[in-house]
């Protein structure tokens, strides 16, 4: 079973991130100093340590060089009310892998912890051709065909596509999405992502492919091969 | 500014050798008047002599006294006897001088006179004595004069010597001031770029310059106390109120039955979370406001572009016409993100308050000085009343009161415009909200 590291000095938030972590099959390890947090990261053999900023003995962030010094081999989650863009900025330069801020929905945590227990053990993607049943996507083309015929999306959207395809079969959230496509770490209010995510779930549906699905109150899903069964 | 410094130097030098001057000419006008004294009281002696020996035996002692004179050859005297027809009886020179009447009796200095002969100034008291003999004693002053004039060429050496030593101690010490404010200026200077952390090294001297030094300091250390406490204040704020927000939020996880209700409340708790980042954004940007630290070249075509492509097809799902003119490659100092929520706080906003038919439009373009980003709409606008302070925290239109928001987007915009060193014009127009931002260009 993988073990997740919880280095957390609120039990509420520990225990709520426990629960998370068992929902995906993990075994949680929760610690409440950053001292202890740094030696188990070090010692211990853990996928994915959920890391909170400001903890007795320390910021979370600045301990983060001390643990992949000390041979830590985890990916970083960072899990902090400093939630501006800055700090998310500053977490993800310092070496996070990924940083969520609070308070942070259920729903999101899963789909972060999922993507980084997922990105462990991808298989790097650099092949040309990413083939999903009826739907291919040619990387170095940058095109899209759905059952050969060709779908024209915009250059956002291709890339938007390439990153439901990294994460396909995983919930992907708009903030992720935001994130990981648009490189912006601000909540911009208005559910703009969604509006592209529509366009291009309309392109793919116009030409016969339902691969993105809506996971109700989370966000998206790509889920091609199930899809286009189900397909008409 | 140097200019002041070296104008008070050349005047206070000037000045010196003014005063200095004016003294040195009252001593000259003492010297001349004792001289002159001097000259006249010899002239009153000799006269006194010729008189005694006038008492005695006339015109024939006088003869025989000025001729033992001419004899002796004194250069500093001018004596001449004549008779009756002119003819000379005596004297040191051969001639009566041109242009001298002889007036009155007697041996008295009164009514002395000077005449020029040759380079030669005398003081004489021309007589004719009783019998028609006329009779001129005079005085040389040529030593007052060589006196006179060698204390003139004094004058001038000293007043030249006291200019150029004026100038040189007052060019020194004109030097060394500006030096010192100088240090100060470029401390200044070095603050103003975003380097709170800069202070003066050296020890401090012990009189003015050193006390500004000290205040100066004083005040940085002041501002840099505020700056950290803001940015602490700001953290924990975060810290102490996402906490609880986040345990709010793990709890309504557990509820069953209301998913409905759940997605409200989170909504609600998002919206605050939006509310109290605003604010504090707003209040990060504006104690950073001409802080450079933690700015970096960004390409603000790329930023406009990209925030442009984000906002678009809203733009089009709500009706709006539009297009964005970005003039690719224009790079300012600035954050990332910070610009990108600021351009989308400025879509979003107008894409709230257009109404479909309504056009939009983001254009870049280089200007002369700056990088010119206009964001225009052919929306309601901003209604007069709140024109001057709409990008006031917390400010909203009246009849806006039915739209979401908090009033704090412009406000944010502002922040983000003065820590970017950006200036905000909000050109009237004819319909709709026109706003200028003029970037500062990246420097070569």
């Amino acid at each position: 079973m993988d073990r997740i590291l919880i280095v957390e000095d609120d039990s509420e938030t520990a225990a709520a991130v426990a629960t998370e972590v068992r929902a995906l099959g993990c075994e949680p390890v929760w610690l409440a100093t950053l001292e202890e947090g740094v030696a188990a990261a070090i010692s211990g053999d853990f996928r994915v340590v959920v890391l909170d900023r400001m903890l007795p003995g320390g910021d979370g962030v600045e301990a983060m060089a001390r643990m992949k010094a000390g041979g830590a081999r985890a990916l970083i989650l960072v899990l902090s009310a400093l939630g501006r863009a800055a700090n998310r900025v500053e977490g993800l330069e310092k070496g996070a892998d990924d940083y969520l801020p609070k308070p942070f929905e259920p729903e999101e945590l899963r789909a972060r912890l999922r993507a980084l227990l997922r990105r462990g053990t991808m298989e790097v993607l650099d092949n040309d051709l990413l083939a999903f049943g009826d739907l291919e996507i040619r990387m170095k083309a940058r095109t899209v065909h759905v059952k050969r015929a060709h779908v024209a999306v915009s250059p956002k959207e291709f890339e938007l596509i390439t990153y439901f395809a990294r994460h396909s079969g995983q919930v992907v959230t708009r903030m992720q999405l935001l994130e990981n496509v648009w490189n912006l770490h601000f909540d911009p209010g208005t559910n703009v992502v969604d509006v592209h995510v529509g366009r291009l779930r309309r392109k793919l549906e116009e030409a016969g492919s339902a691969a993105i699905q809506t996971a109700r109150g989370e966000g998206y899903v790509f889920a091609p091969q199930i899809a286009s069964g189900g397909a008409t | 500014m140097p200019w002041a410094t070296w104008r008070l130097a050349a005047g206070m030098a000037f000045a010196v050798a003014l005063l200095s001057l004016c003294a040195m000419g009252l001593q000259y006008r003492l010297v001349e008047a004792r001289m002159s004294e001097a000259v006249r009281s010899a002239l009153a002696a000799d006269l006194g002599g010729f008189a005694a020996l006038y008492e005695q035996r006339r015109i024939i002692a006088l003869r025989q006294a000025i001729d033992y004179r001419a004899a002796a050859g004194g250069r500093e005297e001018m004596l001449l006897l004549l008779d009756r027809k002119g003819q000379v009886l005596a004297g040191t020179v051969e001639r009566w001088p041109d242009g001298l009447q002889a007036a009155g009796e007697g041996f008295g200095t009164d009514g002395a006179a000077e005449f020029r002969q040759g380079q030669t100034r005398w003081l004489a008291v021309a007589r004719i004595l009783p019998g028609g003999f006329p009779m001129l004693v005079a005085r040389s002053l040529a030593p007052v004069d060589a006196t006179l004039a060698s204390l003139r060429r004094g004058m001038a050496a000293l007043g030249v010597a006291l200019l150029v030593a004026g100038a040189v101690v007052g060019g020194l010490a004109a030097r060394s001031v500006m030096g010192r404010i100088g240090r100060v200026n470029a401390l200044a200077d070095r603050v103003a770029q975003g380097d709170l952390s800069a202070r003066l090294p050296g020890p401090r001297s012990r009189d003015e310059f050193g006390l500004l030094e000290t205040h100066v300091h004083a005040m940085l250390d002041r501002i840099e106390n505020l700056n950290r406490a803001t940015h602490r204040l700001s953290d924990t704020i975060a810290h102490e109120l996402r906490t609880p927000l986040n345990r709010l939020m793990q709890k309504l996880g557990r509820v069953e039955g209301q998913p409905e209700v759940v997605e409200e409340l989170r909504g609600e708790m998002r919206n605050a979370i939006r509310v109290f980042d605003s604010l504090l954004d707003i209040s990060r940007a504006e104690a950073d406001q001409g802080v450079g630290g933690g700015l970096v070249p960004v390409d603000l075509s790329a930023v406009a572009a990209e925030v442009w492509e984000l906002y678009e097809p809203l733009a089009e799902d709500k009706g709006l016409t539009g297009a964005a003119a970005v003039q690719p490659g224009l790079g300012v100092l600035g954050d990332r993100n910070l610009i990108a929520q600021m351009l989308s706080n400025l879509l979003d906003n107008a894409i709230k308050y257009c109404s479909p038919g309504d056009s939009l439009s983001l254009t870049l373009t280089e200007g002369p000085d700056r990088h010119l980003l206009r964001i225009a709409d052919t929306g309601p606008g901003l209604p007069e009343d709140i024109r001057g302070e709409a990008f006031e925290r917390f400010v909203r239109a009246e009849r806006d009161r039915g739209i979401k928001g908090h009033g704090l987007g412009l406000a944010l915009v502002r922040a983000i415009a003065a820590r970017h060193g950006a200036k905000l014009d909000m050109p009237a127009a004819e319909k709709g909200f026109v706003l200028d931002i003029a970037w500062p260009k990246l420097p070569a």
